[in-house]
């Protein structure tokens, strides 16, 4: 149940996550999954995260190149495009006003 | 089934989804990498081989292109017989632009006979073929001149459609080098090995950029390698929109081929 | 043109690259010559004529028989029969004459008081009937081995044949035999033109039989309809 209602939100909310982390700089799936387990958000499947990566480059908002890593294989490194720098102020602030409320509310009835 | 397994069925399934030959390619690589830094069982980091290229097909949607167009091979009711044996028995196949239809059955149940009827070669007793187009063939064997250069071979194809020489050698070395084998070395054909000969016998038929391609059993003397580079070939050769029909023993490659026919004398007829 | 030259071409590759066949060929117009030489230069240079017609059918023969595979796929990619049977027959006359030419040089350097020209025109007619006649015999015979012993028992039987015997005019080189008469034994012209005559009747027999053989061969098939692309 708890795990369904996390990928339930992730899935509304992965592709921003994944454009916010590449603003500093580019990265690959592995490293994104890592990063986004670090952060908290908790372990995030390949089957997952390469289907929104996609995505996003499909609909331009990242590009993606093949280059051999400083050690190890080659891999698919991802960039932010202007365009998503774009999507990403204005999707970001479309979350950020609707989650206020929503923890709001919610806090209101946890502590309640 | 472990990772290498893992990746195999799921290139095979993107495949039969089609997407596009550099776009799987990029697909399975990242997955792979994946797998090898991160470790994990992939059923459980990508989910089953199915599942997980359905995913990939709606986020990126197919290749552009090569969704099966006109029917370009229409053979109908074909019916051969030898003296009082029956070869073939009402066989019948539809092949469209854009698909590889795969012809098997067991040895002697006629899949040459059929192959040559389609090419025009053996007359039927019944049944009709209407071919949409320039009509390629490679035969099983002995479709190469002995005593000619690879390059020879050529210019010889590309008179017939009065391709000047310069021209057509170079495009039977880039159509060879597709199937791996640099065709520039002056070695006649009596002295390539079996596969390399094959490949001879391959680049023939597709230099003359035929719009339907007829191959009886095309991979003989193939080492896994040049068996690998056909089918890219074939898979490329499809998404040009080329029908290719491919006459075949071996049933691990009709994954990637989106008809059947099965002459095997029990259950004759074709299914799709 | 340029895809009967192309197949003319390829045969006269594929011809000079089989040179331990081509040597056994020559071998044998030579060794017909020098047994014969020291006897009497009518015999051997009827015996030097066959050998050449030997050598040249013998040769169409084996150009046809390894071309069988390969033909219905070059006509698949746009050459008619007549471009593949009459390049073919254009390579062996041009090789016929490539190896008629020492030949000749050899009667005339070897032997004297003939009428050369006649020697020249005898060659022709057998190069002319050779390529057309070993080509159909090629054609006709699924297997090299059984078409060159038709050829020897053909070429036998006009050795021993007495050419003025009515049946010996039926047998395919007959021309040459008769226009070396006329050259050795200095007889009358009647000699020259039948002889001619002969040679140019069986080469255009011999061209439409094959045009026919082909033509059936390489047909195209009644259960397949070609349609354009739109």
């Amino acid at each position: 149940m708890d795990s369904d209602r996390r990928g339930q939100w992730l899935r509304g909310v992965l592709d921003l996550c994944v454009l916010a982390l590449l603003r500093d700089g580019e990265s690959y799936g592995y490293q994104l999954a890592q990063s986004l387990d670090a952060a908290g958000v908790g372990p995030i499947q390949g089957g997952t995260l390469y289907p929104v990566l996609l995505r996003l480059q499909r609909t331009g908002l990242v590009t993606a190149r093949w280059r051999e890593g400083d050690s190890g294989p080659a891999r698919k490194y991802y960039q932010l495009t202007d365009d998503g720098r774009a999507a990403l102020r204005h999707g970001g602030n479309a979350w950020l006003a609707f989650v206020a409320p929503v923890t709001g509310i919610v806090t209101k009835g946890v502590d309640g | 089934m472990n990772a290498d397994d893992w990746l195999r069925a799921f290139a095979a399934e993107l495949y039969q989804r089609r997407v596009g030959g550099d776009a799987a390619r990029h697909v399975v690589a990242e997955a792979a990498t994946h797998l090898r830094e991160g470790g994990g069982d992939p059923w459980l980091v990508f989910g089953s081989p199915q599942a997980y290229a359905a995913a990939i097909v709606e986020s990126i949607g197919t290749a552009p292109g090569p969704r099966p167009g006109p029917v370009r091979l229409h053979a109908r009711g074909i019916t051969k017989r030898y003296g009082r044996q029956v070869v073939l028995r009402d066989a019948s196949l539809t092949v469209r632009a854009g698909q590889i239809a795969a012809v098997v059955g067991a040895n002697g149940c006629g899949k040459s006979t059929f192959l040559r009827i389609c090419a025009g070669l053996v007359s039927p007793d019944a049944g009709e073929v209407t071919v949409s187009g320039r009509l390629g063939y490679c035969p099983q064997q002995g479709g190469t001149a002995d005593f000619l250069l690879p390059d020879e071979h050529f210019v010889l194809v590309g008179a017939g459609q009065g391709v000047p020489r310069g021209p057509a050698r170079q495009a039977g070395r880039a159509a060879a080098r597709q199937l791996g084998w640099d065709a520039g070395n002056a070695v006649l054909a009596r002295h390539l090995s079996g596969g390399t000969r094959q490949k001879l016998n391959l680049t023939m038929s597709t230099l003359a950029q035929p719009d339907v391609l007829l191959l009886d059993e095309p991979y003989q003397g193939f080492d896994q390698g040049s068996y690998v580079d056909l089918w890219d070939q074939l898979t490329r050769l499809r998404d040009e929109g080329r029908a290719i029909v491919v006459v075949t023993h071996l049933l691990n490659q009709l994954d990637r081929v989106d008809v059947v026919l099965d002459l095997t004398p029990a259950h004759q007829g074709g299914r799709s | 043109m340029n895809r009967l030259v192309t197949v003319a071409e390829m045969t006269l590759r594929e011809l000079a690259r089989r040179r331990g066949v081509l040597l056994l060929l020559l071998l044998m117009p030579l060794t017909f010559w020098l047994i014969r030489r020291d006897s009497y230069v009518g015999q051997s240079v009827r015996a030097l004529l066959l050998g050449i017609s030997w050598a040249v059918s013998t040769a169409a023969l084996f150009a046809t028989s390894a071309a069988r595979e390969l033909e219905p796929r070059l006509r698949l990619t746009g050459y008619r029969p007549h471009h593949l049977y009459l390049g073919r027959m254009l390579g062996l006359w041009g090789l016929g004459l490539a190896i008629s030419v020492p030949f000749f040089l050899l009667t005339v350097v070897d032997a004297n008081n003939l009428r050369y020209g006649g020697i020249a025109v005898a060659m022709l007619c057998c190069v002319a009937v050779a390529a057309p006649f070993g080509m159909l015999i090629g054609a006709l015979l699924p297997r090299e081995l059984e078409g060159t012993l038709l050829l020897l028992t053909v070429v036998a039987m006009q050795m021993l044949l007495d050419p003025a015997d009515a049946g010996a005019k039926l047998t395919p080189f007959w021309s040459s035999r008769e226009i070396a008469t006329w050259a050795v034994d200095h007889t009358d012209d009647g000699y020259l033109t039948r002889g001619s005559l002969h040679g140019l009747v069986v080469t255009v027999l011999l061209i439409v039989t094959v045009a026919g053989v082909f033509a059936v061969r390489l047909r195209r098939r009644r259960h397949l309809h070609h349609v354009p692309i739109a």
